[in-house]
């Protein structure tokens, strides 16, 4: 084994994007259990700690053109480089995501929830999943599992369908709640945006193994 | 550790001093030589020197034309056998032969014809050419220089011919030339300042040499411009001068003795100077 | 794309030494093609097998077919001369002749039988512009060649292969002696070189393959293990060898 220092810049690498996908899973759990808790105090803190996840982006990007400007990768060193920077931009919008929501949450202030969240924090949790697993699939190298989980993005749009369905309805019924109901449908678009990224992510997992790019599922919205 | 760093500096020095000392010692013999050669040497030079032949024995006078001009001679057609055997051969050694067993017994073979005692190739020339041909001859005499200095001419010309680099040669075949063409064209340009240098040296080494004459080409008191008769030439009649009993004669040998190392030093200089262009 | 250069089942062995094992592969025409491997791979044995340099010594021995344009070069009865003609070579460290710069040029020329002298003049100052020194050397075209830079001396070899309009040229890590400069000259010129010749390149440097060549193989003891477009060699090679090679996990 030769460049070891090499290798290991790598290796930690991919544990500061590991580290950051965490980081922005954690937020986006959060911000839909403080939307839906009505917990401001958990909402503004959610807004301001984005900013960390911003900061650990252009970290890893740095290291990344240090590593392309230092140590010339090629091929797969190459390709897992090519696959960082491309993840954490959409990890940092994944991020943003979560911030917006939490900014909902803050909008809609005092007032109660125009109706109790049902299928809106599975709607985020099936999202986080997604992510955590579609960050398996990268450490594993796995293929498999990174476009199984570009189809999972199905479930999303339907939970989004449903959910947008409900509250046009209940807009339609009651016309002062559109305020406050519109800003629900902001939160699940925001949720479901959060799942287009993930299948991006999967898409850089399998050209970081296969070396082709392959659009997998593209969303309807 | 000061003790053992003492140590070591005393030994630098003590080596520092010898080496110095076997310099000076070797330099201080040449420059005796040297010195005893230009003061004896210069009282016997005058025009006489370059144009007369020896007067008789007991006479004042005479110089040393014939003896000046039987050394050019010989040591010119010398040049002229040795030198284009030697390089041919050198690159033979050079550019054909390489690691063959016939290049291994030529390089063996001119190794010991280096070491080999100029007296003795006097002799086998002698057994060659004088004998048969019923006498000493100029050109016995450039046949025995030249054999002296066919090893020296081999193997400073495959030396030079060997420091062409291989890239080089491959090069000029890579482009298509026959490898004839290569050697004359390229290989040979390449190593002219060394092969040049290498007969400056031999030609200075044979020029000097006494022994072999002395049963070749032998002497001759008188002006000789036939190249099957006995000449005289200046190492020859240094010996017999210098054994003589005249003091004139004696006189007469430092001259000759001034004049062949001026000759020797004066090639040798050259030698250097092509050299140093080569490296410049 | 026509294939310019191809073996089939190529071996070859240095006395007893089988240095290389089957070789098959197709150089195209005016393209440049790299041979990258570990030292000893036999990435320069098999360029040296195209020009047929390994007859200079004895005791070494060819197998199979070496195809150019359609022709087996090991056929018996092969006029070697005037196949290296056809066959340029560049090498590791520069080797100008000991003569002046326009000779070093001139030489090759006349040994193809050009006589005229305002032809040869014409055709040294041709290659010499098409191997980008002619603005540095065209005052002082009969000095000696060797008085030149060695990234100059290394074009100047370009030029003297190139004057010769050979149809393809092999390079032997023509830049490994020269600094990042010269051999920055020598990468653009190998470019320009593809116009006109094919071009079969030994390096050492992979960014070098990577950055010159269209086409890359990659040698080891012996074998060719992948041969791809350059662009695949680099970012995706199907090999695992040629993965772990490129990334610098052995070698």
């Amino acid at each position: 084994m030769t460049r070891e220092a090499y290798h290991k810049a790598l290796k930690d690498l991919e544990g500061e994007l590991q580290q950051m996908a965490v980081m922005v899973g954690t937020a986006v759990r959060e911000s839909m259990d403080a939307l839906k808790g009505r917990d401001l105090e958990a909402s503004r803190r959610i807004v301001h700690d984005d900013i960390h996840v911003n900061r650990k982006r252009f970290e890893i990007e740095e290291k990344c053109v240090r590593i392309i400007a230092t140590q010339q990768p090629m091929a797969v060193d190459l390709r897992i480089l090519a696959a960082v920077i491309n993840i954490i931009t959409d990890l940092e919008r994944i991020g943003d995501h979560a911030e917006g929501t939490a900014k909902i949450s803050l909008s809609i202030g005092d007032a109660p929830l125009v109706k109790p969240l049902v299928d809106m924090p599975k709607m985020a949790e099936q999202a986080v999943s997604m992510l955590e697993r579609c960050m398996k699939a990268f450490i594993d190298r796995d293929i498999e599992s990174a476009r199984n989980i570009c189809n999972e993005d199905d479930i999303v749009d339907a939970y989004y369908d449903k959910i947008y369905g409900e509250l046009v309805l209940l807009m339609i019924e009651n016309p002062k709640l559109i305020k406050d109901a519109t800003y629900l449908i902001w939160a699940a678009h925001n949720i479901e945006r959060i799942a287009d990224r993930v299948t991006n992510i999967a898409e850089r997992v399998v050209y970081m193994v296969t070396g082709k790019m392959e659009e997998m599922n593209v969303s309807k919205y | 550790m000061g003790l053992h760093y003492q140590r070591r500096k005393l030994a630098n020095y003590i080596a520092l001093g010898v080496s110095v000392g076997s310099a000076v010692f070797g330099i201080v013999f040449l420059f005796w030589i040297l010195k005893d050669v230009f003061t004896f040497g210069f009282a016997a030079i005058n025009l006489d020197f370059f144009t007369q032949v020896p007067a008789p024995p007991g006479e004042a006078g005479g110089g040393m034309a014939n003896a000046i001009l039987g050394t050019l001679t010989i040591t010119v057609l010398a040049t002229a056998f040795g030198v284009p055997a030697g390089i041919l051969a050198g690159t033979y050694l050079s550019e054909y032969g390489r690691k063959s067993k016939t290049a291994f017994v030529v390089r063996f073979v001119s190794d010991i014809l280096v070491s080999a005692p100029s007296i003795v190739i006097g002799v086998f020339v002698y057994a060659i050419m004088v004998k048969p041909f019923g006498g000493f001859s100029a050109l016995a005499g450039a046949v025995a220089l030249a054999i002296i200095m066919l090893p020296v001419v081999v193997r400073t010309a495959e030396e030079m011919l060997k420091l062409v680099p291989d890239a080089t040669r491959e090069a000029a075949l890579a482009l298509g030339a026959p490898h004839w063409k290569v050697t004359v064209s390229v290989v040979y340009r390449g190593a002219l300042r060394g092969i040049v240098t290498g007969i400056m040296l031999a030609v200075a080494r044979v020029s000097g040499e006494t022994a072999p004459l002395l049963f070749t080409s032998f002497n001759n008191s008188f002006w000789n411009f036939n190249l099957t008769e006995p000449t005289a030439t200046l190492t020859v009649t240094i010996f017999n001068y210098a054994m003589g009993p005249y003091e004139d004669w004696h006189q007469m040998a430092w001259g000759a003795a001034l004049l062949i190392t001026a000759m020797v030093l004066l090639v040798t200089i050259i030698s250097r100077i092509i050299v140093r262009g080569r490296a410049g | 794309m026509r294939d310019k250069f191809t073996t089939k089942n190529l071996n070859f062995w240095y006395g007893e030494k089988h240095a290389l094992k089957g070789i098959s592969l197709s150089m195209k025409e005016k393209e440049v093609t790299a041979l990258i491997g570990p030292s000893g791979c036999g990435k320069t044995t098999f360029l040296r097998c195209l020009n047929r340099m390994h007859d200079l010594y004895p005791g070494n021995r060819y197998e199979g077919e070496i195809l150019l344009d359609g022709k087996n070069i090991l056929e018996k009865g092969l006029d070697l001369i005037k196949h290296r003609s056809r066959v340029g070579m560049v090498f590791q460290k520069p080797t100008p002749f000991p003569m002046s710069m326009y000779d070093n040029i001139a030489f090759g020329l006349k040994l193809m039988g050009v006589k005229s002298k305002s032809e040869i003049t014409s055709r040294v100052e041709k290659a010499l512009k098409d191997s980008a020194l002619w603005e540095e050397i065209k005052d002082r075209l009969h000095e000696p060649a060797l008085s030149l830079s060695g990234g100059q001396q290394q074009r100047l070899c370009i030029a003297r292969a190139v004057a010769v309009e050979p149809d393809v040229i092999l390079m032997d890590e023509p830049c490994s002696a020269l600094d990042p400069v010269a051999t920055a000259k020598i990468e653009d010129l190998i470019t320009d070189l593809k116009q006109n010749y094919t071009v079969v390149i030994v390096t050492h440097n992979m960014q070098q393959a990577a950055r010159v060549s269209q086409y890359t193989g990659f040698f080891m003891l012996g074998e060719v293990i992948e041969f791809d477009t350059t662009e695949k060699i680099f970012t995706a090679p199907s090999n695992k060898l040629t993965e772990d090679y490129i990334t610098g996990r052995f070698g």
